[in-house]
């Protein structure tokens, strides 16, 4: 009896059921069901008799104000990829291919955006250019008759977005331009070819697939723009759709199904930009085919006009670039008055924009001085603003960490099967959300799961009270599947197929040569995936924005709430303050996050035995030295 | 101690070995020699039992092994990248397999030890990452690695072809003294016959999935058995008909010298037949230089000793002896075994 039972349970295989369930219960439960019920609301929507109409809403979409929402969101988009290219273009070739004095700053300051993006970012840029800002404070004590609310609408969010978008170009763009083989420059140069033709005729070619998926995703992010046209007032797709979601039949014509419209247009561009950037890619545009490369050169620029003209654009890119970052970390340590004159001073430093509180005093209409106490709280004594930092922790770590582990056990599996379609099944539903806008898997999520007839979930409505947080948790787990995919896939592929074959003649099992040999090797991108998904997801805006609720007040809702703070009660200068110590926590939580995935994530056992050693030794001197000072004194 | 027997593997519908009969003796170093993709490495993994094969059976010392786990058949591999874990210590490296079988710490730490010192590897090396040490040591620390579980049989596949000229004859001269002094029966794979032939007790030389023949480096070098192992072991003058027939050699048949044999203004010899060439040109060994002559309709290579004063030049009168026990002929289409 008992030797029939063992036979019949096989560990391999339940663990292999278990998982098959799980990711068909995820694809279907958490990705296509929620899609496909939007994509049937169109077509659902009943008339004033009530009778169901499925073109109501695409007569609508034609008679009414939609499309302007749609030509906006593709103005922008289309306006982007030309002012990202043209200034991520020109940040790379000043840091990396011309000889631009203090190139180094030059570049610290260009990828500044790498540590504040998005929310932070636009908040940062608000604190400089809005009604309020310090810039527009200054320019109005020059120009009593400029518009005060000058920094807002279309050029506002290009402007915003052009310096916020170039991250990519800085990571991607450089290392493509760092791998150039400087032979062939040097070849073009040695058959008579002046700099400029050698940069348009043998350097730019050899970035054109970079820059093609660049502006594949530059455009793609300007299509679905959230926080700059939220926060700086422009009327585009994304922001429509979040407001439609929160509106009701009684306000307005259907606007569910209208807000699932703008969801499945955003969602038809994005399939469109990315299939015609995979038939690109899988074409095959290599990018060089030497096989010794020699190190790029930086190439002076030999006109003395155009040198100067060429520094003087670096520096103003700069400024441009740095002058946000530094004023906020400058008045996140300055008091209330300091912010509100807009003045610094070094008398003013103070930490109460981070900790403590303390009382507001103000003078009334009657001139008479009173009191608020503890009315001024920083960062960290703040309920609302912890309240939004510690769920946006908790979301995004468990969010981060569950993608990791679906990705890596999906990988493993799929490495394992390489030559089997299933494996391939398995894949490209991982990949799916990568053709869906985040703001439709968000949308679907709420309207699908906000009643109680999904039986898979148990007829729980998740999008009520905390079961919102659940809801927040799927849709960043879902949305960072893909981007988690293909790195940790690339991860896998480093793997010596040789390892696992070692490992297995050893005498380890599949899961001990998973755990033992596999797991270490790609632990180091796992770990970097983790920390960039936290970072992506610790401030992301737009399905906050979506699910925003009581229950899931996330920190990017908690900032965007300061700025409306700002607006509504007058200038209120706590939050501005808070404001500034929030961008300057934001960046130093992205700064030691990049630092852990490049600084400390990169070592691998050579280097950490390396500095192991190191510091063994420096212990060894200290102590010498110790011994020898205490024996001195002995003596 | 080793034997494989009537084996098949196929590859969906391409079979890749057919009926391969092989019997390695105890503590013998055997190779397995052959170009790309004649089967060599898929032999060695078959015994190792990454491959099941479709039909044939693989024993060892007379148990059948065919369908045995990898982990339980007691064979060690020397992989070609070595295949070291990145992840770990050279320590943990050795100590892989013992402390998947759970043995004790202590007894862990004397095995890795004891294995380390005969490899000669240092205490210091041991602490050391994988990718800290020289291609050589890496070598090592694989061997140790496969031998500290005490395995029957040792399996390595094409381990120097990774290393530069220079090492991988040095390292040669080392894998052979430490199988000598392991005693451990070896199968080795390689394309290199050189390595080969230098290395083995027996070579197995491999051609399309086919054993062409099985014999000792002098058999298969001096005593092809067919015209791929004659061509495929050593460069080789395959004689035209105009020098075969002047031989009276069987014209059905292709006939073949190794470029040693061939004598270059040598003493008249009464069995061999002399002909008249001139040199074309020659290659600067060294040791020995290689010359080409213009014999008749054809150009036959020669090697001769480098002694410093009989070095012909080209445009120069020779004459070549060709002694007719050295010509090697095969029917003109031969058939694989």
């Amino acid at each position: 009896m008992h030797s029939k039972a063992s036979s019949w349970f096989k560990p391999n295989l339940l663990a292999k059921t278990f998982g098959i369930a799980f990711f068909v219960y995820l694809f279907f439960g958490f990705m296509l069901l929620p899609c496909l019920n939007t994509l049937t609301q169109i077509f659902t929507v009943k008339n004033a008799d009530g009778v169901t109409d499925p073109l109501a809403v695409i007569r609508f979409f034609f008679a009414g104000n939609m499309p302007k929402y749609v030509w906006n969101s593709l103005k922008l988009a289309l306006c982007l990829v030309l002012t990202v290219n043209i200034v991520g273009v020109s940040i790379v070739l000043l840091t990396e291919y011309f000889d631009i004095k203090g190139a180094k700053i030059l570049r610290l300051g260009y990828m500044t955006t790498l540590i504040y993006s998005g929310v932070a970012l636009v908040t940062g840029y608000l604190f400089l250019y809005d009604r309020d800002g310090i810039l527009t404070t200054w320019l109005y004590d020059m120009f009593p008759n400029m518009d005060r609310n000058w920094f807002s609408g279309f050029n506002a969010v290009l402007f915003t977005m052009t310096f916020a978008c170039t991250s990519n170009h800085a990571l991607f763009l450089r290392n493509a331009i760092r791998s150039i083989d400087y032979n062939t420059v040097e070849a073009a140069r040695n058959m008579g070819a002046k700099p400029f033709k050698v940069l348009m005729r043998v350097v730019f070619p050899t970035l054109i697939p970079t820059m093609f998926s660049l502006t594949v995703m530059t455009f793609i992010t300007g299509l679905c723009a959230m926080s700059a046209p939220t926060l700086l007032g422009y009327d585009s797709i994304n922001p429509e759709i979040v407001r439609l979601a929160g509106s009701s039949v009684a306000d307005e014509a259907f606007p569910q199904a209208r807000a699932a419209l703008l969801s499945i247009l955003l969602a038809m561009f994005t399939i469109i930009l990315l299939t015609v950037l995979s038939n690109y890619e899988r074409k095959g545009h290599y990018l060089s085919v030497s096989k010794t490369k020699a190190k790029l050169v930086k190439q002076k620029i030999t006109n003395p006009v155009a040198n100067v003209f060429a520094h003087i654009y670096a520096y103003v890119l700069f400024i441009i670039y740095m002058t946000p970052v530094v004023m906020i970390i400058l008045f996140a340590f300055q008091n209330y008055p300091a912010i509100r004159s807009k003045t610094l001073s070094l008398s003013d430093f103070t930490l109460i924009n981070f900790f403590g509180s303390q009382d507001y005093e103000f003078m009334t209409n009657r001139g008479k001085l009173k009191t608020r106490p503890d009315a001024i709280s920083g960062l960290f004594a703040n309920s609302d603003t912890v309240g939004g930092i510690r769920l946006s922790f908790v979301l995004s770590a468990l969010a981060a960490a569950l993608a990791c582990v679906i990705v890596v056990v999906a990988v493993n599996y799929i490495f394992k099967n390489r030559s089997k379609k299933r494996s391939t099944v398995l894949e490209y539903s991982l990949l799916f959300p990568w053709l869906l806008p985040t703001i439709l898997i968000c949308y679907s999520y709420r309207t699908f799961f906000n009643s109680e007839e999904v039986w898979y979930v148990f007829h729980t409505n998740l999008y009520m009270r905390e079961n919102v947080r659940f809801l927040i948790i799927m849709a960043y787990t879902v949305v960072k599947l893909p981007f988690a995919l293909r790195m940790i896939k690339a991860a896998f592929y480093a793997i010596d197929e040789e390892l696992e074959d070692a490992a297995r003649n050893l005498g380890a099992s599949g899961l001990v040569t998973f755990l033992r040999v596999k797991l270490p090797i790609v632990l180091p991108s796992v770990l970097a995936v983790f920390a960039l998904n936290f970072n992506a997801l610790f401030t992301e805006y737009d399905m906050s924005a979506t699910f925003h609720s009581s229950y899931g007040k996330t920190y990017a809702m908690v900032i965007q709430n300061m700025c409306a703070e700002e607006g509504r009660d007058g200038y209120n200068v706590n939050a501005s303050g808070r404001r500034c110590a929030s961008t300057v926590f934001i960046m130093l939580v992205s700064g030691l996050i990049l630092y852990l995935v490049y600084g400390v994530g990169a070592r691998d056992l050579a280097d950490r035995l390396a500095l192991k050693e190191k510091r063994r030794k420096r212990r060894e001197k200290i102590v010498a030295r110790l011994r020898g000072a205490s024996e001195k004194a002995a003596a | 101690m080793i034997e494989l027997k009537d084996i098949v593997v196929k590859f969906g519908d391409f079979e890749a070995l057919h009926n391969i009969n092989v019997e390695v003796r105890e503590g013998e170093f055997f190779t397995f020699l052959g170009p790309s993709g004649c089967g060599k490495t898929t032999t060695l993994r078959t015994i190792t039992g990454f491959i099941e094969p479709v039909s044939g059976t693989v024993s060892v010392k007379g148990v059948d092994i065919t369908h045995v786990p990898i982990e339980k058949r007691n064979i060690g591999i020397v992989f070609q990248s070595y295949a070291l874990f990145p992840s770990m210590t050279v320590y943990n490296n050795i100590a892989f397999g013992l402390k998947v079988q759970k043995l004790k710490k202590q007894e862990i730490d004397s095995k890795v030890r004891a294995i380390a010192r005969k490899v000669d590897l240092s205490d210091e090396q041991l602490e050391k990452a994988v990718s800290q040490l020289s291609g050589g040591q890496q070598q090592r620390v694989a061997i140790a690695r496969a031998l500290v579980t005490g395995p029957a049989i040792i399996c390595m596949d094409e381990p120097l072809s990774n290393l530069d000229a220079k090492l991988r004859v040095q390292l040669r001269n080392e894998l052979k003294k430490m199988q000598r002094d392991f005693g451990i029966t070896t199968i080795y794979v390689t394309h290199d016959q050189e390595e080969a032939l230098t290395l083995s007790d027996r070579i197995a030389v491999f051609n399309k999935g086919f054993i062409e023949q099985i014999g000792t480096p002098n058999e298969v070098y001096n005593h092809s058995k067919t015209e791929f192992v004659c061509n495929f072991i050593g460069d080789i003058n395959r004689l035209e008909s105009e020098v075969a027939a002047a031989m009276k050699l069987n014209p059905a048949q292709h006939h073949f010298v190794r470029l040693e044999r061939i004598r270059v203004n040598r003493p008249a010899d009464e069995s061999e037949l002399r002909l008249d060439g001139v040199i074309e040109s020659r290659e600067y060994y060294g040791l020995y230089i290689k010359y080409y002559i213009h014999v008749g309709s054809q150009t036959i290579k020669a090697i001769e000793k480098n002694d410093g004063i009989n070095i012909y030049e080209p445009g120069e009168k020779v004459t070549v002896g060709i002694h007719p026990v050295d010509v090697m002929s095969y029917d003109a289409a031969p058939d694989a075994n």
